[in-house]
């Protein structure tokens, strides 16, 4: 059989840290045995494999629905078949980089809704708090299981062109793509026979166990024999899958607003012998949307009364109401501060540069340089609502610092990260594209565990770097290396 | 469980006995309007299946290749398998955590199987049994694996419930319009053929023949159906089955029986002690129109003490 190089089509972008080769000639040590594996592969095998890949996606029904002049149309979340490798010494890095950070950020959670220590010693300014929509004056003196407000973050990280990896942004109110790094990996389990224990991969199949123990382990302290629920948007959610799948995986009920109520101050689920008391309620729904006597009136996705049975500790709920002050990414600059003054210890994982519109002096800096800039909305989330100012027009970006100049605040600006490149199979040959990581990390009364995988995410528009899958984006399995 | 899951499964439970009955329907009655010498009316099979009201009915009688089409793939007619399919998909994917990951899948398979531009196309010019074949074979491939994979549990007994409930009303249906016909024709009474190809349409043909030797007559015909008890079809097969599961929801403690007791036990007592073989013929459509409206009835207490309670 004709063996065909995939390297020697390979165009290598400059001044990028691409995952897979050192440069044009050499594959990175890790990668070798994947490669030598490729090599071997004619492309009307590795077509195949990609076309099982999606054949594999339908079937299991991993889909989301594109309504098109009233048919709705299935689709699949985009996979590229090759993986992501990270070395057991990045990872071990990443590991502690990460389990400093959330443990931070749960301090900064507990101390910013009780006794404020961190504004009272001028770390972080009073304003910043303050404005942030996502800071909740119902969540002030609440307490929670453990002091545990952080149950699951996702992290997102990037490197930069020496490779070097930088905190994008954290997401520890209700992150998802968990279910994909399951997925994914059954997939490439199929994909690949045999590979994936030659390269010696660690598996990622415990997450949903860590995660059950923990929220078991975050049921009011009375209770023997804990109900536990996941409370989902429902089924026309995009991530509704995500929600079926960790239900199944950890045996717990999967619940919609509807069948939950609130009397006395306790959380039942409507069950056909009668109600049934609720524990634990792993929410799946934004802070917004929870309590329609809390939050938005409007919501219909949420439960009446629910705030006032969790401050009364009838229940609990995961993650905890009003994270999004510390995912606020006019917050975030704090972080490595955060990380000095609660830890007294130096932040491992670097912050990415970021601008602050809301002060003057950088804001002018940030509109002086706007071509090499990514504006983004503090509160934003999912790749809306940013600027990338070397992909926009002048009519753009003017209007845009319109936008910003209505309320400095609720933008930040960062220069310009190239992101690193992973070959992604496509059109018969290896092609560069832009990729990110999201590893989970699940805090529970025992301590941080982060399961050995994640979601590499790409970009697969070509030189796009926007890896968010409601913007084109895909995924890609990603595998961690034991040593 | 859930009342809302417990609500869905047991539709989407009555959906696929739904399809399952309506393609066999189907694929029995396209074969006899082969042998058929004069024009073969579909009028009764859509009686069945679909909406009176809608107008494009009379249209199409006579036309076996529209009727196909309406009836399975047609987006606009809400009974169409597509749809019912849809449906069930729909229910299934809420309630996947209650459903084994192999059940969903066939399902799933199952609608994408019905969506395929290819099966639309054979139905259209290819040979329709083979099309109805792959689809019957989706609907089995369903009943094995949820044999095989469900837990014995609350779920599965709600839609084991959905089942039988659904199936019994067809088998009234069906007698209801056979022997309906034959108030218009009273030579049908006589006829095999209309006899046999009723046995065939619900699979109860084989059975027929070793259970009554002396020819097609609508009496056995008659007792076949509502009474025989080894006939997985059978009126009475079906509501004892119902009154099973229902018990053993009830004795698990799951549901709070109300009247619901009641109305099975009732039924059940009715039809077997019932002696169809002296009925009149005009008796005969009272008789079914009331266990119908009782197996209605039984249906409606379901959604007010399980499904609805709150």
């Amino acid at each position: 059989m004709e063996t065909k190089s995939y390297t020697k089509s390979y165009d290598l972008p400059k001044n990028t840290w691409d995952e897979m080769f050192n440069d044009s000639e050499t594959v990175r040590e890790e990668y070798k045995t994947v490669m030598n594996y490729l090599d071997l592969e004619s492309t009307e095998e590795l077509n195949k494999k990609e076309e099982l890949s999606k054949a594999l996606f339908m079937s299991q029904g991993i889909t989301f629905t594109v309504y098109n002049s009233g048919e709705g149309i299935e689709k699949i979340f985009p996979f590229d078949i090759i993986p992501r490798i990270i070395t057991a010494d990045e990872w071990s890095f990443i590991e502690k980089g990460i389990k400093q950070r959330v443990t931070a950020l749960n301090l900064f959670l507990k101390d910013v809704y009780s006794d404020q220590f961190i504004i009272k010693d001028g770390i972080v300014p009073i304003d910043v708090i303050y404005s942030c929509p996502h800071f909740l004056r119902e969540m002030v003196n609440v307490k929670v299981p453990h002091d545990i407000y952080i149950h699951i973050a996702g992290i997102d990280l990037i490197r930069d062109n020496d490779g070097t990896y930088y905190i994008l942004e954290d997401n520890v109110r209700t992150p998802s793509g968990v279910s994909y790094m399951l997925e994914n990996r059954e997939i490439t389990k199929r994909l690949f026979p045999d590979l994936l224990p030659q390269c010696k991969v660690r598996s990622v199949i415990e997450y949903p166990t860590v995660l059950y123990n923990n929220l078991l382990s975050l049921a009011p302290h009375d209770v023997a024999d804990p109900t536990i629920v996941l409370l989902s948007p429902g089924s026309f959610n995009s991530a509704y899958f995500e929600h079926t799948t960790l239900a199944r995986l950890m045996g717990i009920e999967l619940v919609e607003g509807p069948d939950l109520i609130v009397e006395d101050h306790k959380v039942y689920m409507k069950t056909t012998a009668g109600l049934q008391q609720v524990n634990v309620i792993y929410r799946r729904v934004d802070d917004d949307y929870l309590d329609p006597l809390a939050f938005n009136p409007t919501s219909l996705l949420g439960v009446a009364g629910l705030m006032n049975a969790y401050r009364k500790g009838n229940v609990t709920i995961v993650n905890a109401v009003g994270n999004g002050v510390a995912d606020d990414k006019a917050v975030y600059v704090y972080v490595p501060d955060m990380i000095k003054y609660y830890l007294n210890e130096e932040p491992l994982l670097k912050n990415v540069p970021t601008y602050q519109l809301g002060n003057a002096s950088e804001r002018a800096y940030v509109f002086e340089n706007i071509s090499r800039m990514v504006v983004k909305q503090t509160n934003g989330s999912g790749g809306y609502g940013m600027l990338m100012g070397h992909a926009s027009t002048e009519e753009e970006i003017e209007a845009y610092k319109l936008e910003i100049l209505k309320d400095p605040r609720q933008f930040i600006a960062q220069p310009t990260i190239s992101l690193s490149s992973s070959p992604c199979y496509m059109q018969g040959k290896l092609q560069p594209r832009r990729v990110d990581f999201r590893p989970f990390a699940l805090c529970g009364p025992n301590g941080i565990d982060i399961i050995p995988g994640g979601l590499t995410r790409v970009a697969l528009k070509e030189g796009s770097l926007v890896v968010n899958s409601s913007q084109g984006g895909g995924s890609k399995d990603t595998w961690v290396l034991s040593k | 469980m859930l009342s809302r899951v417990a609500e869905s499964l047991y539709w989407l439970s009555r959906y696929i006995e739904r399809t399952d009955g309506m393609l066999r329907m189907l694929k029995i009655n396209y074969a006899s309007s082969q042998d058929a010498i004069a024009e073969f009316s579909w009028s009764p099979v859509m009686h069945l299946f679909c909406d009176r009201n809608d107008e494009r009915l009379e249209a199409m009688e006579f036309n076996s290749r529209t009727v196909l089409q309406y009836m399975v793939i047609d987006k606009e007619n809400p009974n169409s398998i597509l749809n019912i399919i849809t449906q069930v998909r729909e229910n299934a994917r809420s309630v996947q955590d209650h459903i084994t990951k192999d059940v969903w899948q066939c399902l799933n398979e199952y609608y994408h199987t019905v969506k395929d531009p290819k099966l639309n196309a054979m139905l259209k010019k290819d040979d329709p049994i083979s099309v109805l074949d792959i689809l019957i074979k989706q609907g089995m491939l369903f009943y094995g694996i949820t044999e095989i994979t469900m837990a014995r549990n609350e779920g599965s007994s709600f839609m084991r419930i959905g089942k039988y409930l659904e199936r019994s009303i067809q088998s009234v249906n069906i007698l209801d319009i056979k022997f309906g016909s034959v108030d218009h024709n009273p030579d049908l009474l006589t006829n095999t053929n209309y006899w046999k190809h009723l046995l065939f349409s619900i699979g109860g043909y084989e059975l027929y023949l070793k259970t009554y030797r002396q020819g097609f007559e609508a009496e056995n015909v008659l007792d076949q159906v509502v009474l025989n008890n080894e006939f997985p079809r059978s009126v009475i097969y079906c509501i004892n089955q119902l009154f099973k599961y229902f018990e053993r929801l009830k004795g698990d403690g799951h549901i709070t029986a109300g009247n619901l007791a009641f109305l099975i036990g009732r039924l059940q007592s009715k039809v077997k002690y019932s002696s169809i073989k002296g009925l009149k013929k005009g008796d005969l459509h009272l008789y079914l129109a009331e266990i119908k409206s009782e197996l209605y009835g039984i249906g409606n207490a379901f959604n007010q003490t399980c499904f609805n309670i709150y």
